[in-house]
């Protein structure tokens, strides 16, 4: 699993099919605390009693699918590393709105750093209200940095 | 200032600066309403068995500090994205400073991005982030 084509074989063989469903359903109050744990001021995000209470735009990103890769995916040498996160609000997610996060993969794709090769996987959880609306996209980019081997040394 | 419409906003404008409540009491409220609950967030000891320098501030909450910070900038703001790489760890209890910098501006469509870093006391960068924000035009 160390070559482009192993890379373009996973990627045809695992992008962009759905893995992982999941429903959440939040309280104002879990929202409201989010929210000023991370410092918001608005009423919008910290009151429920305001006309527009909503979770914080990063709150998405809090959602985590039980499966963290599909099934059948291969185990790769190295460390995973948690390597950054994406959210893309669309709509508000209210309190006690029941949500379905619909989670794939996005990306695969590797780098070539100092420190050797990097893979990158980008699960991406599509967050739906009960009428099928999209509300947010949250991505998790997960890194795996694979040990050079003595071949890459010479 | 704080800024209301996007006539407010000048390209290479910095953000004032905000200092995010990293103790292990908010992390903790933070955890506990995140759903994330894990020692090696909300307990130093146990993250330090873990070979870690401390307990860690999720990504996730550095990531709502961003979101904070803008909105304290600009209230009226709608955050429509944002980016954020873990160059390194946060450890619970330090003391961050987060900045932020207008790298866009567009008048016509009200919007901007924001380059946002999340630096320690040695100016070393743990965080680093993107978002594009609607302002109202």
């Amino acid at each position: 699993m160390s070559d482009l084509a192993d890379i373009d074989a996973l990627r045809a063989e695992f992008l962009n099919k759905d893995f992982d469903v999941q429903t959440f359903v939040f309280e104002a109050s879990q929202l409201a605390s989010y929210a000023l744990a991370c410092g918001e001021t608005a009423a919008s995000y910290t009151d429920p009693e305001d006309d527009d209470f909503q979770a914080p735009p990063t709150f998405p990103t809090s959602l985590q699918p039980k499966r963290r890769l599909p099934e059948g995916f291969p185990k790769l040498p190295g460390l995973g590393m948690d390597a950054g996160k994406a959210v893309a609000p669309k709509l508000p997610i209210r309190p006690g709105v029941e949500l379905t996060g619909r989670t794939h993969l996005h990306d695969i794709y590797r780098k070539t750093g100092r420190s050797g090769q990097m893979t990158f996987f980008v699960t991406r959880m599509e967050i739906y209200d009960p009428n099928g609306t999209q509300l947010a996209t949250a991505d998790t980019r997960v890194v795996i940095r694979e040990k050079p081997t003595a071949q890459d040394d010479t | 200032m704080s800024v209301t419409t996007i006539n407010d906003v000048e390209f290479g404008e910095e953000l004032p600066v905000f200092d995010p409540d990293t103790s292990l009491e908010n992390v903790i409220r933070f955890t506990e309403a995140a759903g994330w609950r894990g020692s090696r967030f909300t307990d130093h000891a146990a993250a330090r068995k873990e070979g870690l320098p401390g307990a860690l501030v999720p990504g996730i909450m550095s990531q709502g500090f961003l979101a904070a910070m803008i909105h304290r900038w600009a209230p009226t703001a709608i955050i429509t994205n944002v980016d954020t790489i873990f160059r390194a760890p946060v450890i619970v209890d330090d003391v961050y400073h987060i900045n932020g910098v207008i790298t866009d501006v567009d008048l016509d469509a009200g919007t901007v991005e924001v380059d946002l870093t999340v630096t320690n006391e040695k100016a070393e960068t743990r965080v680093f982030g993107t978002a594009a924000v609607q302002l109202p035009t």
